[in-house]
């Protein structure tokens, strides 16, 4: 990034005029730039500079302490394997169910909250604890549910009669044969179990979002469409839901950022298990990388996970942007 | 909240019942909401507080506090502590404060790097995002938006693809430094994780601050640098506050680097204890959910007190970013 030079150039040149009338000293010229300087070198240093050295790492391989140029060939292998196919159904799987669960909840808790009622606060309080807890520990906390035999929901998915023919163990139970080759759907339990645990971890983010956004929408424009005649759900998708969009995307996209990127809850919850059953994108990038230290491969991996970020924030940036001009 | 069409002609009274009937109603559907969300935290309470017989129960039971004939009775509750003391491993010691030593590594190793990782890297998160945010938000400068943008970029890159280069420069500074420092690059590793957010949240808090104060300081004859540690740090203490509370929580959090950059034992971090705990204590279920409950505690608590800067912190961080 040559930006940190212009940023230099620019904070000295005459242009930058706002302090015109104070004793222009070289110090207080450059201020700007000796302001920015350290955070701009940390994040070249831990942001910039190991991004593209994954990049780079990617086109590489390691045989015998040896590090040979392949190209693409890593992306190749990679894209190639049915590990990745597999992994990329999980997590597509998993990020339609965990985006749509705590959208619809946090909508709903949120439209609740916005009824001005006296303990709004104590409640956003109390369901706001889920957001403090870690990864780790959410991912402990809800396996410990469903522990073999002794977990509080253990008996209640191994009832044949709810779970038929034979009821579920959460961390054993493979999945169901595929319906198409290839796609591993229907899904496993444990990966429907790991979208109620994310989706309880990220709600209260969202209905936070959505409560925020909520509050910005005027009473009078509500009532005034409940006087023309529109009814709760009119009132809702008319006008409520229009004039929210901008924060749903902010928040559809930050979901999808989290849900891509997390690994955390997979490690403690399943770790990777049954089998290969929750082995999303991010947890195969850790077990190619650290797991087998195939670094070439887990950097061409990276990349396209990297990929999906930067045109997911684009696409925020935009849409964002759009919404502020208009 | 769905109602049937309700022409604008309806009697007044109708719309009053609807009000004092919502209310209500509300509550009582936000107390559930509540409950729900309460419930896996309040199970992990009472099994960190059962013995190793009573997790090991099948069926499993909510309260240890059956009769042998299956009654529930208060008197014959078996709440115990071995959880926590199995994690803490007391030892008494004259020597020691309070008479004990704690002999288990997530007292004596974990939490304490966790405890240093996260005041250093936020401390230092707080202080360079409260410098480039005061210049992203007071100075227009040409490079101005092509930095906003890249911080933000860089904000795309995912943890682990940093990661992957990461723990290879790591692995390089460790045989090529001999006193390579360990804990050092960790933390500097978290700032760089944690600054691109706390910019954009300490910058729309300076926005909010407005510029005729730092001009009358000006008149009165501060230096930029005066007028901005004598005007604008003060009012902007609400910003950083946040930028340094939401810092902290994501370090002490923080799983995935401090598990892969971290390859001393003795300088481990809290999340990787408990990790490690999972296939240490195979069964010993009351142990774990007390792991968690001693790791998630203090950011619990330090939320509870600063909730709003929390919330506002967070609203700020995501819609202006």
């Amino acid at each position: 990034m040559t930006s940190s030079a212009q940023a230099a150039s620019a904070a000295t040149s005459p242009s930058q005029t706002s302090h015109r009338h104070i004793k222009e000293g070289f110090f207080s010229r450059t201020l700007p730039f000796w302001l920015l300087l350290p955070s701009i070198l940390v994040l070249i240093v831990i942001q910039v500079i190991p991004g593209l050295f994954s990049f780079f790492l990617s086109t590489q391989t390691f045989e015998r302490g040896e590090q040979i140029f392949v190209g693409l060939r890593n992306f190749e292998r990679v894209f190639s394997s049915s590990a990745f196919n597999a992994s990329l159904f999980h997590t597509l799987f998993f990020l339609i169910g965990y985006v749509a669960l705590t959208m619809i909840a946090g909508f709903v808790i949120a439209q609740m909250l916005n009824r001005k009622l006296r303990l709004s606060a104590f409640y956003i309080t109390v369901i706001f604890v889920p957001w403090v807890l870690s990864d780790v520990v959410v991912g402990l906390i809800f396996r410990l549910f469903i522990v073999p035999d002794y977990g509080l929901f253990s008996a209640f998915f191994a009832d044949p009669q709810i779970f038929p023919p034979r009821g579920i163990s959460i961390l054993t139970t493979p999945a169901a044969p595929a319906l198409v080759s290839g796609v591993p759907f229907p899904p496993a339990p444990a990966l429907i179990y790991l979208i109620f645990a994310s989706a309880w971890k990220a709600l209260p983010f969202i209905t936070l979002l959505i409560l925020a956004a909520l509050q910005t929408v005027s009473r009078e424009v509500i009532e005034s469409a409940s006087i023309d005649g529109a009814d709760g759900w009119r009132t809702v998708r008319y006008i409520t839901f229009p004039l929210i969009l901008p924060t749903l995307i902010v928040a559809l996209f930050n979901l999808t950022l989290n849900g891509v990127n997390g690994v955390g809850l997979v490690f403690s919850l399943t770790g990777g298990g049954p089998g290969t059953a929750t082995e999303v994108l991010s947890y195969l990038l850790y077990t190619i990388g650290f797991g087998r230290l195939d670094f070439g491969r887990a950097a061409a991996l990276s990349v396209f996970m990297a990929v999906i970020n930067l045109t997911l924030i684009l696409l925020t940036l935009r849409i964002s942007r759009s919404e502020r001009e208009a | 909240m769905k109602s049937t069409f309700a022409p604008a002609s309806l009697s007044p009274a109708f719309y009053r019942s609807r009000r004092r009937i919502a209310p209500w109603l509300l509550n009582g559907a936000m107390l559930v909401v509540c409950f729900f969300v309460l419930i896996p935290v309040l199970a992990t309470i009472l099994t960190s507080l059962k013995q190793q017989t009573d997790v090991q129960r099948n069926p499993p039971v909510l309260f240890p506090c059956d009769t042998p004939d299956g009654q529930f009775s208060l008197n014959t509750c078996r709440w115990s502590v071995e959880g926590y003391t199995r994690i803490i491993e007391p030892r008494p010691n004259a020597e020691a404060l309070l008479g004990f030593e704690y002999a288990g590594r997530m007292v004596s190793v974990y939490l304490p790097n966790t405890l240093i990782y996260a005041v250093s890297g936020s401390v230092l998160v707080t202080a360079l995002a409260g410098m480039a945010g005061y210049v992203f938000s007071r100075y227009r400068f040409r490079a101005r938006r092509a930095l906003m943008i890249g911080i933000l970029a860089i904000t795309g890159i995912p943890l682990l693809t940093n990661l992957i280069a990461l723990y290879r420069i790591g692995v390089f500074l460790r045989q090529t430094f001999p006193g390579y420092e360990e804990r050092l690059y960790v933390i500097v590793v978290y700032v760089g994780f944690f600054l691109p957010f706390s910019i954009w949240i300490v910058k729309s808090f300076f926005d909010t601050i407005p510029r005729e104060l730092e001009e009358a300081s000006f008149i009165d004859g501060c230096t930029p640098a005066s007028s901005l540690i004598r005007i604008v740090a003060p009012l902007a203490a609400p910003g950083l506050t946040s930028a340094f509370l939401m810092a902290f929580v994501g370090i002490w959090n923080e799983f995935i680097a401090g598990y892969l950059l971290v390859g001393k034992a003795t300088l481990r971090t809290a999340m990787f204890g408990l990790y490690d705990f999972i296939g240490q204590f195979v069964i010993g279920y009351q142990v774990l959910a007390a792991g968690c409950i001693m790791v998630a505690a203090p950011v619990v608590i330090m939320f509870l007190f600063f909730r709003k800067t929390f919330f506002r912190a967070m609203v700020e961080g995501a819609l202006k970013g």
